[in-house]
């Protein structure tokens, strides 16, 4: 029964996992590159939740479309009016990843000085309630946010592989310049993308923060996860990235029955290790989107 | 080239004889900067020279400060061997860790060193038979030792500052800035990217092994948290990168200004510190991403002309 337990919570821990590491990946793949403030997009939508729950009562479910909004917002401007000016490609890799983290650093200190550096949590009529099947309680909570986390990623597949739109986003990560030739405005494509990665890592962290409780430095762990889930499961590939997630869930999870407890935070660091060396000629994955 | 040898010589010489008219928070705050700029030229060995950006150095200041705290508890070595002991052991380390993940190029290492970073950290926490735990470890404090600490900061600092020097211009320098440029085309003329990356990993993290070893004797306390903190590995890239990555005088600046920034911002913003370090990192990146070197080189071009 311990076993059936662990399993269902891990493939309900696994559908955030592939939320948070699908927008990570969405944007690496389409504009090469690394978000470290993508952590800071996770922290930003768990504290936004807090706000709306808290100051106006709103619950998690009604606020997440107003978060997603904000956050892609959010995301399009941070692409518009910083991000377009890096550099791109090898020897601008790491301009891009010291400039984003430094955006990461700036909305954690932002968030400390509203909300203090306090363990916060999005307490809800719902968060502590549980269903039992078969004699395996599923909270409710995790079911609600593995449905909406299977919702989204369902969603972007339908956007990224039946729309205009979204053969557009294809196509720029397959190749810009052709794009610009065949007449899509390409930076377009990017900011869109930009704003597209931002609102999964929102929602995402909202999601989160009705499960977990969270302080401003909650998303540094996440984002590792998300690297090794997208490590593992390739670009862009909905699947890929849900299989990935299942992973690296069932090894957390599970780990509980072999490490002690306070090891267990150390597993998706090591993993993540292990992914990048044991798989370096395919990365990020080999795979284009779609 | 003589000029700027005979300048280094007179700051040295300069720098020693000051302690004998420092107050003691100057004195704590130059023993501080000494370190630091020490770290940040090794940290450039590897970020600026080889252009493999580190997020997890912390992890090798934390263990050489450990190892280097028991060996001194043991009373098994004296401090100056004990620092190197330390510094030898967190090598080896990155070493471990360094040649599977060196392979990586760019935001892949970058990555890979954040999660060894923080395993290192959750690790050493954790374990505190080792450590001493989230309450750290005590070292006895020995009247006096201050003092002699200041100029033996001040000569590990010479010595790094030499070997930075040294290295850029030996075949490794040469070996890293081609590996920096283009890794295939430095491995078709026979420049074997594996060796020479390890072995800078190696030299950039005994060096800041053997810093974490000085720095746990200076403050007699550690604790992991502190030591091997996110932060800490935050703020090594920071002073290479505020000064400008891969030159000499880049990382020396950078840390020199990062220490008194701290020590100011700890002092009158507390809470703010860590976005204005963001802030910072972002106004470089947009604005001179070499840095203060860049800055100063534009403002001398601009007199020239």
């Amino acid at each position: 029964m311990r076993f059936v337990e662990l399993l269902v919570a891990a493939v309900l821990l696994a559908g955030l996992y592939a939320m948070m590491a699908y927008g990570l990946g969405l944007i690496y793949g389409v504009l090469r590159i690394v978000n470290l403030a993508h952590g800071g997009m996770i922290m930003a939508g768990a504290y936004l939740g807090l706000a709306l729950h808290d100051r106006l009562g709103m619950d998690p479910l009604l606020s997440l479309p107003l978060i997603a909004v904000v956050s892609w917002s959010f995301g399009w401007l941070l692409y518009r009016f910083v991000v377009r000016h890096l550099p791109r490609g090898a020897t601008g890799g790491a301009q891009s990843l010291l400039l984003l983290f430094g955006v990461w650093l700036v909305m954690r200190n932002a968030v400390y000085l509203i909300f203090t550096g306090n363990d916060q949590a999005i307490r809800t009529a719902w968060s502590t309630h549980a269903w039992k099947l078969a004699g395996v309680s599923l909270p409710v909570n995790r079911v609600i946010v593995f449905g909406l986390a299977m919702l989204a990623l369902g969603g972007l597949h339908f956007l990224l592989t039946r729309t205009y739109v979204g053969k557009a986003i294809r196509a720029v990560a397959q190749n810009p310049d052709s794009c610009t030739r065949a007449g899509i405005d390409v930076e377009k494509v990017y900011a869109l993308t930009f704003g597209l990665g931002s609102a999964l890592a929102g929602v995402a962290g909202l999601l989160g923060a009705t499960i977990f409780s969270f302080n401003p430095s909650f998303g540094s762990v996440e984002l590792l996860k998300s690297f090794v889930v997208v490590v593992m499961g390739g670009l862009g590939s909905v699947a890929g990235t849900a299989s990935a997630a299942l992973v690296l869930a069932l090894v957390e999870v599970f780990a509980i029955l072999v490490l002690p407890s306070y090891l267990t935070g150390a597993v998706g660091f090591v993993l993540l290790v292990l992914v990048l060396v044991l798989r370096p000629g395919g990365l990020f994955g080999q795979k284009v989107l779609g | 080239m003589k000029l700027g040898i005979a300048l280094s010589a007179a700051a040295l010489v300069a720098l020693a004889l000051l302690p004998f008219a420092l107050s003691p928070y100057t004195h704590n705050l130059m023993t501080l900067s000494f370190l630091f700029v020490a770290t940040a030229l090794a940290w450039n060995w590897l970020g600026g020279y080889a252009g493999q950006i580190s997020f997890g150095h912390a992890a090798m200041f934390g263990t050489g400060g450990f190892v280097a705290a028991r060996i001194l508890l043991a009373g098994a070595l004296p401090p100056p061997l004990a620092w190197i002991a330390g510094g030898l052991v967190a090598g080896a380390y990155a070493l471990i860790w360094g040649h599977p993940t060196l392979r990586l190029r760019g935001p892949y290492f970058s990555i890979a060193t954040i999660g060894v970073g923080e395993a290192t950290r959750l690790v050493f926490t954790y374990w505190d038979k080792f450590t001493g735990g989230s309450s750290g470890l005590s070292l006895p404090m020995v009247p006096g030792a201050k003092r002699t600490l200041y100029w033996e900061a001040l000569a590990f600092l010479a010595l790094i500052a030499v070997a930075s020097w040294a290295i850029r211009r030996s075949r490794l320098g040469l070996a890293l800035f081609a590996i920096r440029g283009d890794v295939e085309a430095a491995a078709d003329v026979g420049i074997s990217a594996t060796f020479y990356q390890d072995l800078v990993l190696f030299l950039s993290g005994a060096a800041t092994g053997i810093a974490g070893g000085i720095y746990a004797s200076y403050f007699s306390f550690i604790e992991p948290n502190d030591m091997l903190g996110f932060d800490r590995s935050i703020s090594f890239v920071l002073m290479a990168v505020i000064g400008g990555v891969g030159t000499i005088l880049g990382p020396v600046l950078g840390a020199v200004v990062f220490v008194l920034l701290r020590q100011f911002l700890i002092g009158s913003y507390p809470q703010l510190y860590l976005g204005l370090y963001g802030a910072l990192l972002i106004a470089v990146i947009l604005f001179e991403p070499l840095g203060l070197m860049g800055l100063g080189h534009r403002l001398v071009r601009r007199a020239a002309r």
